[in-house]
């Protein structure tokens, strides 16, 4: 599903974010990308949806490289993966349903797939009775719901969460972790970036540790911190 | 991945561009656009102006030109065949397109009607000095030199005579407001497009998490620009409509004037013939309009 093969990044200013990284994920894989700030766990995510592409190696996600898909097929590609950010990135003027209804308005969806697609996104996240709601009127862990809504109305192959628990408390982001791990029960590849120690121990998910850009630890049933 | 082998369809469907149209007009109202439009308007005013003002004297440049004659006089021992025959070879010459024979009498009846009542010693010449002549008229007064140096050449003639020097002025100073007004026009174009470029810029600003989302959701570029770009027209049109509007409002009220105070003015009084500034000014202003936009996005949308 996604391979990286030697995978380097360095930003202008000579910053190594990512230092000959290599690692393949299979379908329907659930895997948590640890390490301390600065490590390069959001460069390494954004190489999955050519948010960032590498200055050496190659990214491959469904068969394709990406690092030399042309600059039209990346909308494409980006409409079969999911992307779940810390800040949600919501629209603060439009409604729950409107955020969710958002991801299919700007690809073209037509009006009956929208109608059909998004009270299912809000279903599974719960959020069904809150469709009328503004953003500003829900609490963090709903907010976090709508972009996972948003995230998956499009039926992903892949949901890219970078730090989605962060912004929230330990119930909450339990709720989330449950709402993450059913989605990956569906068989959608789930890969997420996050220093939430209790979630990764709880769960005991494969965990890719990273440190200043190198994969340090590739542990298929890992814990937060490896086996110390 | 299916489907990823082909590209995304970067053709915006009708549907979708109806609602991104409406869109923009929201983006309008957030934005500063009514600044905007108004400078634009002050840009293609200036260029309405100028358009009309060349408009005009072209018209009366057009008018004064068709009366642009040349006059040849003849030898005063042509015999009448030789006579013909000069008019003919006259007449054979490009770019005329008239040629009228003037007997010496006729040339004296003429001038005597010409000099009315100061013309009395006509009377009492014992000789007629004038000469056979043609009046040659031409197309177009550029050819006046050109046709004058083809009758030099021509057997019979004494002499060539023509308004050379007022011609070619004239000829010259239309050149000179039509530059003129050319450069008015690409000034106001390089302003509108900024001011509509400035706008543009704002509006992408203030939708920049939007933008970031739709990028994120696989929105292809096309999707994304289609509303900056007709923001920018929609300034760059209403900018120019409205000066447009207001240049022949003014510029009625000056036919009207004129027509009543000043009615030898040759001033176009015939809005028809104003439809090209017109058509001109509001194309010119949805050029600013897009110009400016596309600068805007290729520069700080980078998609």
């Amino acid at each position: 599903m996604v391979k990286m093969y030697g995978v380097t990044r360095v930003y202008a200013g000579g910053a190594q974010a990512l230092r000959g990284v290599n690692l393949s994920i299979d379908k329907g894989e659930f895997v948590f990308v640890v390490g301390p700030s600065g490590a390069g766990k959001s460069t390494l995510l954004s190489m999955i949806y050519r948010g960032t592409v590498p200055t050496n190696g190659q990214v491959w996600v469904a068969g394709r490289n990406v690092v030399r898909l042309r600059w039209r097929e990346v909308p494409l590609l980006r409409r079969r993966i999911g992307i779940v950010f810390q800040d949600f990135k919501l629209l603060p003027d439009r409604s729950v349903y409107d955020n969710v209804a958002f991801a299919l308005e700007v690809i073209e969806a037509s009006p009956r797939e929208i109608a059909k697609r998004v009270p299912l996104a809000l279903d599974m996240v719960g959020l069904s009775h809150k469709a009328q709601a503004m953003p500003d009127e829900l609490a963090g862990g709903e907010q976090q719901r709508v972009a996972i809504a948003r995230a998956i109305v499009n039926d992903p192959f892949i949901v890219i969460a970078d730090e989605p628990t962060g912004n929230l408390d330990p119930d909450t982001s339990m709720d989330i972790m449950n709402l993450l791990c059913d989605i990956n029960m569906r068989g959608t590849t789930v890969i997420m970036a996050t220093h939430n120690q209790l979630v990764v121990d709880r769960l005991r998910r494969r965990v890719v540790q990273l440190d200043e850009g190198i994969v340090v630890r590739d542990e298929l049933r890992g814990g937060y911190c490896g086996e110390a | 991945m299916s489907g990823m082998s082909c590209e995304v369809d970067t053709a915006v469907k009708l549907r979708t561009m109806a609602a991104l149209g409406g869109q923009a007009l929201r983006s309008l109202r957030k934005t500063p656009a009514l600044t905007s439009i108004m400078v634009v308007m002050a840009c293609m005013a200036a260029v309405s102006i100028f358009a009309v003002f060349a408009v005009n004297l072209t018209a009366i440049g057009r008018q004064l030109q068709s009366q642009v004659q040349i006059r040849v006089f003849l030898d005063q021992n042509t015999v009448p065949d030789d006579k013909e025959a000069l008019g003919n070879s006259i007449r054979a010459l490009p770019g005329v397109i008239k040629v009228e024979y003037v007997s010496q009498d006729e040339a004296l009846d003429r001038l005597k009607l010409q000099m009315g009542e100061s013309g009395f010693f006509l009377n009492d010449l014992e000789r007629n000095p004038l000469p056979d002549s043609f009046n040659v008229s031409l197309a177009r007064a550029e050819d006046a030199r050109a046709v004058a140096a083809g009758i030099w050449k021509l057997t019979g003639v004494s002499d060539v005579i023509y308004g050379q020097k007022w011609v070619d002025n004239l000829v010259g100073a239309l050149r000179v407001l039509w530059g003129l007004t050319g450069i008015v026009a690409c000034l106001a174009l390089v302003g509108a497009s900024l001011i509509v470029s400035n706008t543009i810029r704002l509006s992408v600003f203030a939708r920049r998490k939007e933008i970031e989302i739709m990028k994120l959701v696989g929105a292809t570029d096309g999707f994304i620009l289609f509303p900056f770009v007709m923001e920018g027209l929609v300034i760059g049109i209403a900018g120019s409509a409205a000066a447009t509007a207001l240049v022949a409002a003014g510029y009625l009220g000056l036919v009207t004037w004129v027509k009543s105070v000043a009615s030898f003015i040759p001033i176009i009084r015939d809005p028809i013939h104003m439809r090209f500034a017109v058509i001109g000014t509001v194309a010119f202003g949805a050029i600013a309009g897009l110009a400016g936009s596309a600068v805007s996005v290729r520069r700080y949308l980078k998609v």
